[in-house]
Parts: structure tokens; sequence; C-alpha cells
């Protein structure tokens, strides 16, 4: 963990601004910012940013300095936040703090690249697509991280009642097969979204 | 590591939570449905084509099957394959309900003689063909009554008649549903029967559980709150446990064990709709599976377990009697189709997550494809899941974040 009398966690100008003019705005000096990773997915990674008053802290937390204000974090959100930058943005859809954080970056978000995601692309490639294709399906790689296989079905796989099917008895089997290394499997898909599954469920 | 035959019906909506029960319990699976899976060549033995409707030949491909890769369970997840899994257990000699008995069960105007001449609490029914003379048939019924076409099932086609005009447009209708591909290849022979009975007042509950050697292990008993009065039978909220008396649910449990003892149910899951009048319960249908849709996700047993996983323990062999449910409160909104057309938007999707008590909303179809209300349509626009303290709070959950729900509909 980095110096702890400096907050791990980077605030940009706009973010530590919105913190001071909350605190002017209250004329409380003893107000301190809460960060909290409320979600480690690498699917979903969720924040929790608070405006907390002194009694609101606990024992366990630990707290830097954020120039200007306290910033507070419960010891295993403080690992996972090393290295994160927050910022506020305002669009046109409303206005908050954003967080960046290359620990908990969204999967997806990494390029593809090394011979373990080489090795799993060829097999979708050979050994998955060929099939899928005969119902108007596809399967994607989007990432190999930590030894998990993360997938994104796509056309006729998409929305399917027997994705799961494909995916268990067919794509994980395969891969466990081919490169016996990996450790899972996860399929990323938004299935609520295909516009033209090859089955869809009914009553 | 022992092998399960999983059946699912073409269009499941259990086929993710069947596959991940047998994984969870590290048992080898192999799918058996009526389609060649997708990746069935990157599987020997993890996929089974039974290929059409003929019961003996699916079970003579099962059997064959069962010889290269021996089976130690055959569980479907849907009524579509119940008659072919209970012919194939008895062909293997596994654990099962008998197919006799679940013949009997499937057929509600079977199930109703059955239960009617044993003493079971039925109301007046006949069954007709609707290729019989509608007004014939109109003149000899009783009202109020509800018409239900043998074959399908959800509430789909069945309509509550007061009077003869009323059976009249029922009729009609009905006649189109059968007549509708969907359901023409859903059920064969049975398709052109109706069973017509006497409407019976009271509100409706259902009952969840598991046969082993002919006792009831109940599960769960569902409260319905929503008035199921017609001319439609929309299902929409499930909440357990129950809030009626103890007394009321003593006497539907034990109206659901003798039902079961009466059809000859005896290894299996059973999911039991019923009526209840007063004190008074009577069933509406004592079905050989376990419940629709993706309802079984608000059942949740400790030691950790999912619904599935106890069926197929149950199925392999293995005691359930450790398992209960877990405490606490948990409900399911079947969410309506209101008009029919085109979806193009379900709106305040995040808005309903952010209710207390929401653990999950799932769309089950896509923008841009046709919606189609009760009586005619054969699917569920999603499920609205919520777990709480007291059923009350589930309820009140569930209602709030419907509300939130903005589905646009494009008429077509």
């Amino acid at each position: 963990m980095s110096n702890p009398s400096t907050s791990p966690v980077e605030f940009t100008d706009s973010a530590r601004d919105t913190v001071r003019q909350f605190l002017q705005a209250n004329e409380d000096a003893n107000f301190a910012v809460r960060i909290r990773v409320a979600s480690p997915s690498p699917l979903d990674p969720r924040y929790e940013i608070l405006m907390i008053e002194p009694d609101e802290k606990s024992a366990e937390d630990v707290v830097f300095d954020g120039d200007g204000f306290d910033v507070v974090m419960e010891p295993e959100s403080a690992k996972l936040l090393d290295g994160a930058r927050v910022d506020w943005i305002e669009t046109t859809n409303g206005s908050g703090f954003k967080v960046e954080n290359p620990n908990l970056a969204l999967i997806g978000s990494k390029p593809l690249q090394g011979p373990l995601a080489d090795r799993v692309r060829q097999v979708i490639d050979q050994f998955v697509n060929p099939g899928v294709a005969q119902h108007g399906g596809q399967v994607t790689l989007v990432e190999v991280r930590d030894k998990i296989v993360y997938l994104q079905m796509g056309g006729g796989c998409q929305g399917c009642g027997m994705a799961s099917v494909t995916l268990s008895q067919g794509i994980e089997r395969i891969l466990r097969e081919q490169v016996p290394e990996i450790e899972g499997i996860e399929d990323v898909t938004n299935h609520g979204d295909g516009q033209n599954p090859y089955i869809s469920a009914s009553k | 590591m022992p092998r399960v035959l999983l059946l699912l019906s073409r269009t499941s909506y259990r086929a993710e939570a069947f596959v991940a029960a047998a994984h969870r319990l590290d048992v080898d699976v192999t799918v058996g449905s009526n389609h060649k899976q997708a990746l069935a060549a990157l599987s020997p033995g993890g996929s089974l084509t039974l290929g059409g409707e003929d019961v003996d030949r699916a079970v003579a491909i099962i059997v064959g099957f069962a010889s290269d890769y021996p089976l130690a369970a055959i569980v479907a997840a849907e009524d579509d394959f119940i008659q072919v899994a209970a012919a194939a257990s008895e062909a293997l000699g596994l654990t099962h309900h008998p197919l006799e008995a679940v013949r009997s069960a499937r057929n509600k105007a079977v199930m109703r003689q059955r239960l009617k001449a044993a003493g079971v609490p039925s109301p007046w029914f006949h069954v007709a063909s609707v290729d019989d003379d509608a007004e014939a048939a109109a003149a000899n019924a009783r009202y109020p009554c509800v018409l239900k076409p043998l074959a399908l099932s959800a509430s789909r086609g069945v309509i509550r008649a007061d009077t003869p005009a009323e059976f009249g447009l029922a009729w009609s209708r009905i006649r189109a549903i059968l007549a509708q591909r969907d359901a023409v290849m859903r059920s064969g022979h049975a398709v052109a029967e109706i069973l017509i009975e006497a409407y019976m007042p009271g509100r409706e509950v259902a009952v969840e559980g598991i046969v082993v050697g002919g006792e009831l292990r109940t599960l769960a008993v569902l409260d319905k709150p929503d008035p199921m009065e017609g001319p439609y039978f929309e299902e929409t909220i499930l909440v357990t446990p129950s809030r009626l008396p103890d007394g009321v649910q003593r006497n539907i449990v034990s109206c659901v064990q003798r039902s079961v003892a009466i059809l000859g149910l005896d290894d299996g899951p059973v999911h039991a709709e019923l009526r209840v009048d007063g004190e008074r319960a009577s069933p509406l249908e004592i079905a050989p599976r376990s419940i629709g849709g993706r309802c079984s996700t608000i059942l949740r047993f400790e030691p950790e377990a999912t619904l599935e996983e106890l069926i197929l323990h149950h199925a392999l062999g293995t005691a359930i009697d450790e398992y209960s449910r877990v405490p606490g409160a948990g409900g399911v909104m079947m969410l309506p189709i209101l008009e029919a057309g085109v979806l193009r938007e379900v709106g305040g999707f995040e808005a309903a997550l952010e209710i207390p008590g929401i653990e999950g909303l799932e769309i089950t179809i896509p923008v841009g494809h046709k919606v189609v209300p009760l009586p005619e349509g054969n699917r569920y626009l999603g499920f609205l899941f919520a777990r709480a303290a007291t059923s009350d709070q589930v309820e009140a959950a569930l209602r709030v974040a419907y509300a939130r729900l903005d589905v646009k509909v494009e008429h077509s």
C-alpha cells in the first residue's frame, strides 16, 4: 500500500472541488469521504462514495489525507483501490463520481494478447464457431484474465434457451481438453438483448 | 462419476438452472432434447437427440444410449418430457414416478376422474372435443365454468365463462389457439380436447414438493395474492412462506399428499395448484414436475442448495431430509403481457432494482419481438425476484418495483 499519509486514490481537480464545495456548504470540517468497493467483480465493478461524519468511522478503517479532507476506506477496499482515480463527471444524463481502477478493469477493456489468449482463440475458431454457425451463432473471446476465459455469445446463441447447454456441454469441454491450464469459463453475454435467438423459451 | 440424463424441452426456461445444479453435484450430464445440440460433436455422450414426439421411440433411443453410457438418473426439466423420463426410467430400473401415474397426472381430465372417484373435493367437469357442437356443449355446462385445453400449460387458453354466450366466445378462441402451430406440435392427439369444469371460488395457492417413496416432502407452500377470478388466469405473484393460517396450510398439504397417493406418484418432484375456499382445499393440478418458468429461483435451501439440486439428489438416491428452506421470505412476479404488439422498450429497469428486497429482474422477450397476452400468449415477459424478512415485505417490493417498469409495446 502507498504511504499511509497519502491517499492511494487520486482525486482529479473537479472531484476534489466537488468534495470541498460539499464540505463548505455544510460548514463542517469533520466530514470525511468514504470510498468502498461495493462489488469487485470484473464483470460489473461497483463503488460507493459517501460523505460520512466522524462517528461513522470504525476502528478497522484506514484513513488517508485527501488534500483538504480525510479519505476513509475499509482495509480490503484500500487494497483494491490502490492506484485508482476518482473523477467528477457531468453529462446531459446527470452528474456523479466516476472511478477508474486498474485493479478492477472491466472485462474486455484490456487488449487480447498473450499465448494463452491465442490458444483459446484458436480453439474457438477451429472447434466452436463452425458448430454454432449451424444455428446462426458465433462465440467471441473477450478476455483471458487470471486463467479465466470470458466469452461473448452472439447471433443465434444470444438469448437462446440452450445457450447454457452449448456453453457447458460443448465450449467448456473442448476448452478444458485443449487448453487444460484454464481454470474457468464465464459467459459475459447480455442474453436479454438477443435479437435472433435460435430457440426462445416459452411456456 | 454417475451420469444424469437431463431432458430439456426445446423451449425450456430451466436449462441453465438444471445444468448448473448437475455441475455443482459433480455428476456427468447428458442433455436430451428433440433437436441436435450445436456442439454435440465436441462432447461424445454429452447430448442425445430424441427426435419427435413418439415416446416409445425416445425410450428406445435412451435405452440404447444407456448401454454405452450407463445412466444413474433421468430427470425431465418440465412437462414435455415427463412421460419419456418415466417410461425410460421404468425400462432401466431408475428412481422416478411410475409411468401410469405420470399419465394420469398429466391429463387433467383423468386426474379429475381419479381424484373425484377417491372422494377428493372436485368440481363438476366434462371433457369435450373442439370438433363437438359448441352450442350443445354450452347448453350442458354448469355456470360459472372454466374451459381448459388439456394440452396447454401455464393458463394458456384457460377462460372463464359465466353464460352460454361467453362459453361460445371462449370456445371459438380456444379453437383458434389449438390450431396454432406450437400448440399442435406440443401435444399431438390430446390437442383437440377441452376440460370444462365448474369455476371454484377461493384463493389460489401452489405447493412445491418432492415425493420420496410415496411420502410428500413439502418444500414450500406459495401464496398467489392476486385474485384469480377470470376471465383469464394470468399467474403473476408467488410468495413463500404462505400467510394462510397453519390449519389451512395443513389442509393444503394433506390434500396434496392424498392426491399424490391416489394418482400413484411416488418418487420425484410435484408441483400442485389448489383453490382454497375457507378451510377447504381442492386440487386444480397435481403435476409430476417442478415449478415452471424461472420461479424456482426463489426456492433456496440449507445446507446451500437449489430446488434443481434437490431434485437431482433425490433422483440419484441421496436423502434430502437434511435440507430445509432458508429463513425469510421469497417471491417472484411473472411479468404479465398486457397488450399485443411488438415490444419496444422496458424502461425503469434500474429504478425497479433499487427497491429494497428486489434481487433480480429478467426480461425474457427481446426488444423488437412480438408479445401476445393471455389467453393466446405462450411466453412470459420476464421475471422479477424479491427476498425479505416477511412475505408481506416481499409482495410489497414486487408490486412497487413492477410499478416502476415502463413497458412500451407498439401495436401491430
